[in-house]
């Protein structure tokens, strides 16, 4: 057997790898095998693929990498699988020992290792590639990608995001104390993720003013950094991702939650024990660290308990329809499904509908879609189907990543639906 | 065999985009839901309409390449796998449904579609197509007919045959042919739909299929009984059915698959049994009623412990725990020898304590679950293929139980078919002179035996 050195990851994973027993369970709903309808594309062939990159059978080809990054990492298989397989797991793990054994490919390996890391240098290169946005390409109003994959997007037809005139860093204090006359209940710490910063900080402010009004002092730690979703999920760069990891952890020390605005975000940062941990120590640093991460719906229904007369609309969406797309990492990987839908239902001054398929992968999934962007579309179509669907005036999410995709999707197809965050309905 | 020039043909016919040929896109193609049969093919082809599967068959032909039909390959029996190399001829994107006709209930689809997004569509139009193998969420409808597929719902609706009214059948020259019609009545000529109806993808390639389909039931009750001895439970379902009460599923499992269910059911009760039944009435409401009262009634004099499920949400949980045995067992060990055998309902408990009998003299662990109230079994037998010593003692349990299926008036295979996974036994569970026309008419049908070879019968060294 070749496998235990060079295969140090998915070894980690090999009880999952041994449970599946291809019954075909994860096939009907996994969004790529909808697409494709290959069976390369789901998750038992994944696994079969992984079982003979093990045994020698198959090698770390170009094939093989292609196989692995094809892939949402949505976790619908995992939910459906009867033996319990965590196929996401193994395809993360697999995609480490293959950027351990190969690399990472241009110009991945420089945004990954060098930019993604350095929080100023990466605000810097953005600014000045926001500059460049004007000259080479059109500015559509709203359509907006991914920015951890900006470089890589750069002529690939999708449009560029507007970057703000002024990041949320450059905009508010590290310490957000509530307005005079309302007590402090708590504290927290404001996991900012690179799209609020960068280029919602609008929604940022929003966020740190709806939780002050409410008697939460907001910290906005200066040495807090990327998630590392994009790093060590996308990529499977798991140095540079235990680095990121290490320093968020530090930015977060002494803080009781660390609230966060983005699913992915979230999700990222609480696996970190899982797939970065490479002694008891870090282990036991990352899991406290995991404990303290709230989603902010999960925050203001599950620990301030707000009642509905807390959240405001906001003047200009009172009386309309409002759709919610959960993100993947949101519902299936934190299990946050009822606490925004509790929220939306509360309000009297919107009208919430459920859209057909709601916690069906938008098909983001961040490096994905720079590596498969047909694809990539063709899934966010049906998404874009769903939401259309529901005669909405509004489709809100929790996760900035979807709402690029749905911004791109929904002005590819015309259709009249604005998204936006949760959070940014209210005042 | 196979060669460049093939390649590019095959591209030619159905489009670079729908022939796969690289290392990880052929192993993938290299299995089905069996643990031990993998065979490479040497292509991939997707076509995506009778016409391309007709240049397929063509070249196939004249050149004598073997071509595999598989559509999702979740079937359990090897025959999705090419064990001869060649073509693997993938219908997964023909996945169009050309028609649901709600005043003639029947539906017109192309066999990639995967059954459970048909079972979806008809359900938004109060209507269901009632075979339903536990593989549904993978397996496409030109497999479920080809394998005349069933499921739990088969005690109440039958097998995939009572619902085919028509197909549309690629041979092996390339030619296309239509068979049957629109109509539940046909009585024009032989029934020759029925002839590739199972047919294991051995005799023709199912283009496009005309199914029945029946009124989605208005109601339904789902009914649990925990219950302490195998023959019980026979003697429960044996009573059920005499009472005029005719459930549209009677399924058992053992007490391998409690884990399942705990915390559904008490565990105090569970302990101290061996078998869960679950039961489910459907039809008018008035009638699910009254028809699950009698069913508790029944169980309830056995029983440690009757449910009734209150709600969709309480009986789902319930079919989800049946639905994961498979699996389930299958995690629990290296390898497992899963069979397929059906006997007369009245002989389910004499059949269950032989074959316990049996495992106990090979000292091998064993499992039951199936459709036990139409008689049809799956004993799994744990092992692994890596102790010889031992997993040649359970191929001889196995042997031994399908012996004591066919003594008791069973047959080899209820449902998964023959492929290359019971092959071995069809010499003891089929009339040599049966057999014998069988090959007869895959001569006359496919004289080159380019589809599916190696497939249902053993080939002698003069076949090949």
């Amino acid at each position: 057997m070749k496998s235990s050195p060079v295969f140090e990851q998915i070894d980690r994973f090999k009880e999952d790898l041994d449970k599946c027993t291809k019954c075909g369970f994860c096939m009907s709903s996994c969004p790529v095998y909808q697409e494709e309808r290959i069976e390369s594309s789901v998750a038992r062939g994944k696994i079969m693929l992984i079982r003979a990159l093990l045994d020698g059978e198959l090698g770390l080809t170009d094939g093989m990498a292609e196989q692995l990054n094809r892939c949402t990492l949505c976790m619908t298989c995992a939910v459906n699988c009867p033996a319990g397989t965590h196929v996401p797991s193994v395809i993360t793990a697999a995609r480490a020992d293959k950027v351990k054994q190969r690399g990472l490919p241009f110009p991945y390996g420089i945004i990954y290792r060098w930019l993604l890391p350095r929080r100023r240098l990466f605000g810097w290169v953005v600014r000045l590639a926001s500059w460049f946005q004007g000259i080479f390409l059109p500015k559509t109003e709203g359509t907006i990608r991914h920015l951890s994959f900006f470089l890589a997007a750069l002529g690939r037809g999708r449009h560029i995001p507007q970057i703000a005139p002024k990041f949320l860093r450059q905009s508010v204090p590290e310490i957000n104390n509530p307005p005079d006359g309302v007590a402090v209940k708590c504290t927290v710490g404001y996991f900012t993720g690179c799209m609020t910063d960068f280029v919602f900080p609008d929604l940022g402010i929003k966020i740190i003013n709806f939780l002050t009004r409410n008697g939460v002092k907001v910290v906005v730690p200066r040495g807090q950094g990327c998630c590392g979703a994009p790093v060590f999920l996308g990529a499977g760069d798991f140095d540079t991702g235990r680095k990121m990891a290490d320093s968020n952890v530090r930015a977060f020390k002494d803080l009781d939650y660390i609230i966060t605005d983005c699913a992915t975000c979230a999700s990222a940062m609480k696996d970190y024990a899982k797939f970065l941990a490479d002694n008891e120590e870090r282990k036991q640093e990352y899991t406290e660290f995991a404990g303290k991460i709230k989603d902010i719906t999960e925050f203001l229904v599950d620990i301030l308990q707000l009642p509905p007369s807390a959240y405001k609309v906001a003047p200009e969406f009172k009386g309309k329809t409002v759709t919610w797309h959960e993100p993947c990492h949101l519902g299936r990987y934190l299990g946050v499904k009822e606490q925004p839908r509790k929220i939306l239902k509360s309000i009297p001054d919107i009208n919430f509908v459920e859209m057909p398929d709601a916690d069906r992968c938008c098909g983001m999934a961040g490096t994905f879609s720079i590596y498969f962007y047909e694809l990539s579309k063709k899934i966010a179509d049906k998404k874009v189907a769903s939401i259309e669907s529901t005669g909405a005036d509004i489709v809100v999410t929790d996760c900035p990543g979807c709402q690029i995709q749905l911004i791109d999707s929904t002005t590819r197809h015309g259709a009249p639906q604005k998204v936006m965050h949760i959070m940014e309905l209210f005042e | 065999m196979i060669n460049s020039k093939h390649i590019d043909k095959l591209r030619r016919i159905v489009g670079k985009e729908n022939v796969l040929s690289t290392q990880e896109e052929l192993l993938a193609y290299s299995y089905d839901a069996t643990n031990l049969w993998r065979s490479l093919p040497d292509v991939v082809v997707l076509p995506t309409s009778a016409r391309e599967i007709s240049a397929i068959l063509k070249l196939a032909n004249e050149s004598g390449i073997p071509v595999t039909p598989r559509g999702g390959g979740t079937n359990v029996s090897g025959g999705s796998i090419p064990i001869k190399g060649g073509i693997v001829l993938c219908t997964t994107r023909m996945d169009r449904i050309i028609e649901i006709n709600k005043a003639n209930l029947d539906a017109i689809v192309e066999p990639g579609v995967i059954l459970q997004d048909l079972q979806e569509a008809l359900a938004k139009e109060g209507l269901f197509f009632p075979p339903d193998p536990q593989s549904a969420a993978g397996c496409t409808m030109g497999g479920v007919v080809a394998e005349n597929s069933g499921g739990p719902s088969c005690l109440k609706y039958g097998v995939a045959k009572q619902y085919v009214l028509g197909l549309e059948v690629v041979l092996a020259d390339g030619s296309i042919m239509k068979l049957g019609g629109l109509t539940p009545k046909n009585r024009t000529g032989y029934e020759l739909a029925m002839l590739f109806t199972g047919s294991e993808g051995t005799l023709g390639i199912i283009s496009k299929l005309t199914l029945r389909l029946l009124p989605s039931p208005k109601a339904s009750k789902t009914i649990v009984a925990v219950i302490s001895d195998v023959a019980v439970a026979g003697e429960t379902v044996t009573e059920i059915i005499a009472s005029s009460v005719l459930p549209s599923k009677v399924e058992f499992v053992d007490n391998w698959t409690f884990e399942k269910f705990r915390g559904l059911l008490p565990d105090a009760i569970l302990d101290k049994s061996q078998v869960i039944l679950l039961i489910q009435v459907d039809g008018l409401p008035a009638t699910v009623d009254a028809e699950a009262r009698q069913v508790v009634d029944i169980c309830k004099s056995r029983a440690g412990e009757v449910r009734v499920a209150q709600d969709q949400a309480e009986a789902d949980r319930y079919w989800q725990a049946r639905s994961a045995h498979f699996s389930d067992i299958s995690s629990r060990t290296h390898t497992i020898v899963n069979e397929d055998v059906s006997v007369p309902r009245d002989k389910i408990a004499d059949f269950i304590r032989l074959s316990q009998e049996s495992a106990k003299k090979y000292d091998v662990p064993i499992s039951f679950a199936g459709h036990v109230g139409d008689g049809n079994f799956h004993p799994v037998v744990l092992t692994d293929n890596r102790n010889e010593e031992h997993y040649n003692r359970s191929l001889k349990c196995v042997e031994e139980i399908i012996e004591i299926a066919l003594s008791l008036g069973g047959v080899l295979s209820g449902e998964h078919g023959i492929g290359l996974e019971k092959q071995r036994f069809l010499k003891k569970a089929m009339d040599p002179l049966a057999i014998d026309i069988m090959k007869k008419i895959k001569d006359v049908l496919d004289p080159n035996h380019i589809l599916n070879p190696g497939k249902i019968w053993e080939e002698t060294s003069d076949e090949e």
